[in-house]
């Protein structure tokens, strides 16, 4: 297990944080999810397998848009 | 930054939407209520639409993208549901030209203005609620002087590295954490411990970037940088307490999810419903778009969000961070608190108590300075640190009795230094102390014994002495209704002593190390524990505890260990951490309870026909400022 955090840019409102927290927690080998809205950041509890363009990805898919993986 | 720049560009919208926003209104309302046209009657639909046009497709142009998106992408957020609103209306207002339906567009443009100003409030009030973390990243030195061969030179705070000795100025911000080399000063750490005293530092004082050097010059070697300094790291735990979430907010998290969804439902429901029973498609497309607009999932989401910000932020200010949601839910639960003895309740360092000598008091404090300073032993700095000599004598045969004490010749003088039971085997007439050495030990403090030649000269009471706060604070705790307890592997009479002069209610004494999870769940039989400890010794019993409370001692605290995390050592921390816990606590219930009311009162009079759609979208507007708002006001509590 590896802990994420990304930064987020687009959310501005909470059924948007909780579309990203279903989006990425779609991705097969995530845990625990949690955006926040407050501080546009999300933290993810994932498999090593887990690459960052999937999270990226799922992002997307959710309308919104990563601007930092750490 | 980000978020100034997103209150920047609402402010914009806002100003635009408006100004194409008051003539549209002036229009309507003149015709409404004035029966007084500005225009010819045929006009007037189009001159709404052309005003209307810029307000929902330019100004509102990412609402409505973004609500958009929902419909293929099937993740639905709130701004489906204004998009879908307003869209709406603004194609009655087109259909009005075959006189298929009354003209709603007005009522679309403003709906949206008012919308995107209650985004305008809302993001400002977040921006609020966010300021302390955002100071915090702000406290930072951007510079640092740093010594290079024989030159002082400054350089970007990116390009310090470890080992780099920087040179730092009264009144100015140590750059990064490092430890002193050189000089001595006092420092003001208020800003990261919430320790409003300056703290002295000397030659190996370690010291916190960017606290500030008050009166010294100050030479650091840096220790830590970048991402990996204490500053940082105090930031990325708030971030990440932030995220995090509160056990309460489930519900409102499961309904935030299906909300926008369950909406659309409804407000189709509505219009046929409506439309079936009426045969009025005007007013069905007044509920449709009313109901759209109502509802406001923002309240809902933001409730606990927005209160755990603000209050994990104040904490932060204050030296106290709140690693998890969830404890500040525990807390209110919480019956029992339960404090380690050692470095929690007392110092956790030795000191001198008492000095009783039958020569001068001077003179003892020299040889025993002289003796100790060659001695390693807590108790021998306790000693070396209340004699603070300034030249020591000259100590020869120096010898270390283990367990004991210590023995030395200065000048002629047989000196040793020691406990009754080796003053006993040098077999010197303790007479004339006994009593004083009977009371020292009944209050639990260490006696040391002095003698010269053979003789007794006197004795130094050393103990390891209560926090200056502490019964100040534990006092409170008591009156407040908690039960207090102390687990300590101490002997009773000595635990006994410090929890009578801290007031501490109930002792568990004689703890073995390994023992101290079983007394917590002992402890939890009567009720939910909090246990206060250093982290370092404790983490299993800080685990155990339901709510844990880790005490830092300034640059390493054990930040994993505890659930609320000190990073000062003042036990005011625990009390105020307590405080802010509950009343933090307080503004999520007000929140969640604002938010459920407002959207079941509201939804219901908007399906009901009873709610004009300009009147549900200020609604709408207000309940997300008044959530957010109300938490912003949790700074009033001290």
């Amino acid at each position: 297990m590896k802990k994420i955090k990304l930064s987020i840019e687009g959310m501005h409102c909470s059924s948007c944080a909780g579309n990203v927290e279903k989006s990425i927690g779609k991705i097969p080998g995530v845990g625990n999810v949690s955006v926040s809205l407050m501080t546009k950041k999300g933290f993810v509890d994932a498999d090593e397998k887990v690459s960052e363009e999937e999270l990226r990805k799922a992002v997307a898919r959710a309308g919104y848009r990563v601007t930092k993986i750490e | 930054m980000d978020e100034d720049f997103e209150i920047i560009n609402w402010r914009n919208k806002l100003i635009g939407a408006w100004i194409f926003t008051i003539p549209i209104a002036i229009i309507m309302f003149s015709e409404r209520l004035f029966r007084m046209s500005i225009f010819p009657e045929e006009f007037m639909t189009p001159a709404i639409l052309i005003l209307g046009f810029p307000v929902i497709f330019i100004f509102g142009w990412q609402t409505i993208r973004g609500g958009a998106r929902g419909f293929y992408t099937f993740y639905f957020n709130m701004d489906s549901l204004i998009a879908l609103g307003t869209v709406i209306a603004y194609i009655s207002g087109i259909l009005s030209f075959y006189n298929f339906v009354d003209d709603y567009s007005g009522i679309g443009s403003m709906i949206m203005s008012i919308f995107i100003t209650g985004k305008y409030i809302e993001t400002k009030a977040r921006g609020k609620a966010t300021q302390e973390i955002r100071k915090l990243l702000e406290f930072g030195a951007k510079k640092a002087l740093i010594i290079k061969g024989k030159d002082e030179i400054e350089i970007e705070i990116k390009d310090l590295k470890i080992g780099d000795i920087m040179i730092v100025k009264p009144g100015e911000k140590i750059p990064t954490d490092g430890i002193v080399i050189k000089g001595g000063s006092a420092v003001d750490e208020s800003m990261i411990t919430g320790e409003s005293l300056a703290i002295e530092k000397t030659v190996k004082s370690p010291v916190i970037g960017a606290t500030i050097n008050q009166d010294g010059i100050l030479y650091v070697k840096a220790t830590k940088i970048g991402n990996d300094t204490f500053l940082s790291h105090i930031i990325q735990l708030v971030e990440e307490t932030q995220s995090t979430k509160v056990p309460i907010q489930r519900l409102a998290d499961k309904i935030t999810n299906i909300f926008v969804p369950a909406i659309l439902i409804i407000s189709l429901l509505s219009f046929f419903g409506w439309w079936f029973f009426t045969k009025d498609i005007n007013k069905s497309i007044e509920i449709f778009i009313a109901v759209l607009v109502i509802a406001c999932p923002c309240s809902l989401g933001l409730a606990v969000p927005i209160a755990l910000t603000v209050g994990s932020g104040m904490g932060a200010k204050r030296g106290i961070l709140i690693r998890k949601g969830e404890a500040i839910q525990t807390m209110k639960e919480i019956k029992i608190i339960a404090f380690d003895k050692t470095g929690t309740i007392t110092k956790g360092k030795p000191e001198v108590t008492d000095i009783y000598s039958k020569v001068k008091q001077d003179y003892l404090l020299e040889i025993a300075g002289s003796l100790e300073k060659l001695s390693e032993h807590q108790i021998a700095k306790a000693i070396i640190k209340r004699a603070g000599l300034k030249k020591y004598k000259e100590v020869k045969n120096f010898k270390i009795l283990r367990g004991r004490g210590v023995e030395g010749n200065i000048g002629k003088k047989k000196i040793v230094i020691g406990n009754t039971f080796l003053i006993k085997e040098k077999q010197i007439s303790l007479r004339g102390f006994e009593e004083k050495i009977n009371l020292f030990e009944s209050e639990g403090k260490t006696t040391m014994i002095i003698a010269e030649n053979g003789k007794t000269l006197g004795i130094i009471a050393v103990a390891d002495v209560i926090k200056d706060e502490a019964k100040k604070v534990i006092n409170y705790l008591n009156w407040i209704g908690y039960k207090t307890a102390m687990i300590t592997g101490d002997n009773e009479r000595t635990a006994k002593v410090i929890a009578k002069h801290s007031g501490i209610e109930e002792v568990v004494a004689n703890v073995l190390p390994e023992d101290k999870v079983k007394k917590i769940k002992e402890l939890q039989n009567r009720g939910m524990v909090a246990f206060v400890g250093d982290g370092i010794n404790d983490a299993p019993a800080l685990k155990q505890a339901n709510v844990s409370i880790a005490m830092g001692t300034g640059t390493d605290i054990a930040i994993e260990a505890g659930d609320i995390v000190l990073v000062s050592g003042s036990l005011v921390g625990v009390a105020q951490a307590i405080i802010l816990s509950k009343a933090t606590f307080r503004k999520i219930k007000q929140n969640l309870f604002w938010a459920f009311a407002y959207n079941v009162i509201a939804i219901p009079l908007a399906v009901a026909g009873l709610l004009h759609p300009i009147i549900a979208e200020i609604a709408m507007a207000l309940s997300s400022i008044t959530v957010v708002t109300n938490a912003n006001l949790l700074r009033k509590v001290k």
